[in-house]
């Protein structure tokens, strides 16, 4: 402690201090700034460890739809991951189109694909998940989940910012859907604000990248739809605050919305998952 | 020499085959052997009534035999060599004792030739039914590709702790799609049975059955290569035994050209090396007749109008178009699709989604196994647009991305009686979430967002249909209303002239967000009262409080 007082005292500071660390500008610059303020990617990812990272990238869509995580913005995160000493990173996401063609429109795996030790997957086989019960569960007593997530130290979720035609938005939280077997039973069987509030308590990323460089602010998941360019790198670790400052950044289908509005947002921060009044947060705000 | 170029023939065959997705260059003719196939393409510009551009390419097969003579089946064909090299597996130290009906039997093919071609001439495409190509294609199609598939995933599983311990990422979690298809096992079956017919006689298929071995015999005797048996012989009848095509007469020293295949067998067991094939235009006198009795022909010629008039003339063509049939995009009128499609299923072997399954008996003997789209099994995506490029009679038209798009295959329906929301008050959205093409709105009706069907933004793609959470049948099912068919001319003129629009619009949204309702608290505005009450209809899109 004392040694770190002395070698760089307001740089340790401030990656204490801070909730949320919100960056303006391009996505490789604004993410590199974004994992800086937030206090370096190696206050999460230790030498040789396998770290996962969770990207949107559901939709057959190109970046410039918006409904997919930015490409630039996951190969960031990966490079700084290996540059940690992380022994291997896996993006990972479980697809709605299919998967041979998300993987070529979203331009992630292109973008990955220089770099060794990261490897782009999309999961879908069921042998890939493994069931895991779900303590506080509400509406799910148990959920299969991507194996790769569960026996990985660490994982980052690299949502994007965009509407979303059942539950408001779809930032980090919902991208937990990203990561189970069955979401069918989301939409059918229970109700899907408790059910993503309940995945919240058993997949905890250790941080929470935002990528709102763009935002689809209608018509989403899928688009097509408005995207905006609010040019933002949203970081933190608290899942909730994350997504609330999201909400924050555009207007939604036209509307300003507060992280208080989305109902699976607010019955997460209910349920004890974390922060979501913005202004009650410690937030670290530059441009780049 | 000759194993060796069948051997390639397969390999270039499957690799063809393997090629068929839809990443297929434009410059690669996936369905090459198909085009080369003189009897498809007869059958199909016969059926059709109308010469089509690709079935051409057959011209080349048909040239190269009048000039070489009937080498194809023994160098080319895939049937033939799978024949050859699976007879080699099974029978190879079988007795084989020859048919005592040799002679009749040979004349089958041909009444299968007439029987097919007049049935064309009548409107029914029929010859896919035997043709080799055709049949193996369905049998790679139906069978091979998706058995080779599972047996893949199976050595991937096998290795896959090996893989995990090594670090193989990407090994470790590969895993490949499993293709399924209606009908495997009927294609399984008819394959199984050509190749156990070998075990009474080699090349049973060849020598009997094969309608294009028919067709090519006919321009055999014309080839420049002809066996010849010099005065060394002494009448062995060592070649006589071993010929795979019975070709070679009680008389040794004669050759049946038509059956003849050049395969050279005879040259290789003749213990006296007396048997050439040097170049020669002679026309071989008695052996290159073909015989086929008057009576036979007859018979034929009136079964084949009889099987065309059976499967042409009946209830089921007058009703053609009526039926909850979903052809693929692109695909021309049904009248002329059904005379057109040969039936090989490469359009469904290249389709990226696997919607594309054949067809029994839905519309009729004369629609065997042309493809449909099953969209609750699967949807069409609008990123691909390869099972018009394989088409090689073009029953599917090759078309751009922006073309398909437009090529309408259908309009989705809701089922309200069956849909979460309309029925249940469920909050259930999956169809207009995955609608790529913002065809699905949600409209305020009795307190409650509920879906609806833009008729006009719906080019039948079936997410919708296939995402559908209801269990069995759909609560939206894609119906062949509205489909755009057209022989020629442009798809997005088409669209445009009916006004259809397929292109996503963002201002769907804002017209939810002025008049959706979503959240309504349902208690609050019935408590107490005895009367219903109108619900207010929150301004909010769903999700937000």
């Amino acid at each position: 402690m004392a040694l770190g007082f002395v070698s760089s005292p307001s740089f340790l500071v401030a990656k204490e201090e801070y909730d949320l660390a919100v960056i303006s500008g391009e996505p490789v610059a604004a993410t590199k700034k974004a994992l800086e303020a937030i206090g370096g990617i190696s206050r999460f990812v230790k030498k040789g460890q396998q770290v996962v990272l969770k990207p949107n990238m559901s939709f057959a869509r190109t970046p410039d739809f918006s409904a997919t995580t930015h490409p630039l913005v996951v190969v960031t995160v990966a490079q700084a991951c290996m540059e940690a000493g992380a022994q291997q990173v896996l993006v990972i996401d479980h697809t709605l189109h299919r998967a041979e063609l998300c993987l070529e429109r979203t331009g992630i795996p292109e973008a990955c694909k220089n770099i060794p030790g990261v490897h782009v997957l999309a999961l879908q086989d069921r042998k890939f998940y493994r069931e895991i019960k779900i303590p506080q569960g509400k509406v799910l007593e148990r959920v299969e989940v991507i194996k790769d997530v569960l026996d990985s130290p660490v994982w980052i979720n690299i949502p994007v910012a965009k509407s979303h035609s059942a539950t408001g938005v779809s930032m980090g939280m919902k991208g937990l859907m990203g990561l189970i077997w069955d979401r069918e039973s989301f939409h059918s069987k229970i109700n899907i604000n408790q059910g993503i509030a309940d995945l919240g308590t058993v997949l905890k990323p250790h941080l929470t990248i935002l990528d709102a460089t763009r935002a689809l602010t209608s018509g989403g998941p899928g688009g097509p739809g408005e995207v905006k360019k609010p040019n933002l790198i949203i970081a933190g670790v608290d899942p909730i605050a994350v997504d609330s400052y999201g909400v924050s950044v555009v207007p939604w289908y036209g509307q300003n919305f507060k992280g208080r509005q989305v109902e699976h947002l607010l019955i997460s921060h209910q349920r004890g998952l974390g922060k979501i009044d913005i202004d009650q947060l410690k937030i670290f705000k530059e441009k780049v | 020499m000759r194993t060796f170029l069948q051997a390639l023939s397969l390999l270039f065959f499957s690799t063809l085959f393997v090629f068929a997705t839809y990443k297929l260059p434009n410059w690669l003719p996936a369905d090459i052997y198909l085009r080369l196939d003189p009897l498809l393409g007869l059958n199909a510009i016969f059926a059709a009534r109308e010469i089509i551009g690709r079935a051409l390419w057959a011209l080349v097969t048909i040239g190269a035999t009048v000039v070489i003579g009937r080498f194809f089946c023994a160098y080319v064909c895939p049937m033939g060599v799978s024949i050859d090299f699976l007879d080699l597996l099974f029978f190879r130290k079988k007795k084989r004792q020859g048919l005592k009906l040799e002679v009749s039997l040979r004349k089958v093919k041909y009444f299968l030739l007439i029987i097919f071609i007049t049935a064309a001439i009548a409107g029914l495409s029929l010859a896919f039914l035997m043709d080799p190509m055709a049949l193996l294609t369905r049998f790679y199609t139906f069978f091979i590709y998706p058995v080779v598939i599972t047996i893949i995933n199976l050595i991937f599983d096998l290795f896959r702790p090996l893989f995990q311990a090594l670090g193989l990422v990407t090994l470790s979690h590969l895993h490949y799609p499993q293709p399924v298809f209606y009908m495997s096992a009927i294609t399984f079956i008819i394959f199984g049975g050509i190749i156990a017919l070998n075990r009474l006689v080699p090349r049973f298929w060849c020598r009997y059955l094969c309608p294009l071995g028919a067709f090519l015999s006919l321009f055999a005797p014309l080839g420049i290569f002809k066996r010849r048996v010099n005065q060394d012989c002494n009448e062995c009848m060592k070649c006589q035994k071993s010929c795979p095509m019975g070709a070679i007469p009680e008389d040794p020293r004669g050759t049946h050209l038509p059956e003849c295949i050049q395969c050279r067998t005879c040259v290789k067991v003749c213990p006296q090396n007396a048997i050439t094939f040097p170049t020669s235009l002679s026309l071989g006198g008695e052996y290159s007749k073909i015989d086929f009795s008057r009576r036979g022909f007859i018979y034929s010629l009136a079964g084949g109008i009889g099987v065309g008039f059976l499967a042409t003339q009946t209830p089921f063509t007058l009703r053609q178009s009526k039926f909850q049939l979903i052809r693929p995009p692109g695909a021309i009128p049904e009248t002329e699709f059904l005379r057109t499609c040969i039936r090989c299923g490469e359009c469904m072997k290249s389709c990226l989604t696997n919607t594309l399954q054949p067809c029994l008996w839905e519309s009729g003997f004369a629609g065997l196994w042309t493809p449909k789209m099953d969209l609750r099994l699967a949807p069409c995506d609008q990123n691909c647009n390869v099972c018009g490029k394989v088409c090689p009679t073009q029953a599917i038209r090759s078309v751009t991305l922006d073309e398909k798009t437009h090529a309408k295959v259908g309009t989705a329906i809701l089922r309200k009686e069956m849909c979460l929301v309309w029925a249940q008050n469920k909050l259930c959205l999956i169809c207009d979430e995955i609608c790529p093409y913002n065809a699905i709105v949600f409209r305020p009706v009795e307190g409650y967002r509920r879906p609806f069907v833009i008729a006009s933004k719906c080019n039948g793609c079936g997410f919708c249909e296939q995402r559908c959470p209801v269990k069995g049948e759909s609560a939206i099912v894609v119906v062949p209303d509205g489909e755009i068919r057209l022989k020629e001319g442009s798809y997005v003129k088409e669209a445009n002239k009916l006004q259809l629009e397929f292109k996503p619009d963002p201002g769907d949204d804002k017209y939810i967000l002025e008049e959706s309702g979503f959240k309504i608290e349902e208690k609050k505005n019935t408590e107490g009262k005895g009367l219903p009450v109108e619900k207010p209809q929150p301004k909010k899109p769903k999700g937000f409080l």
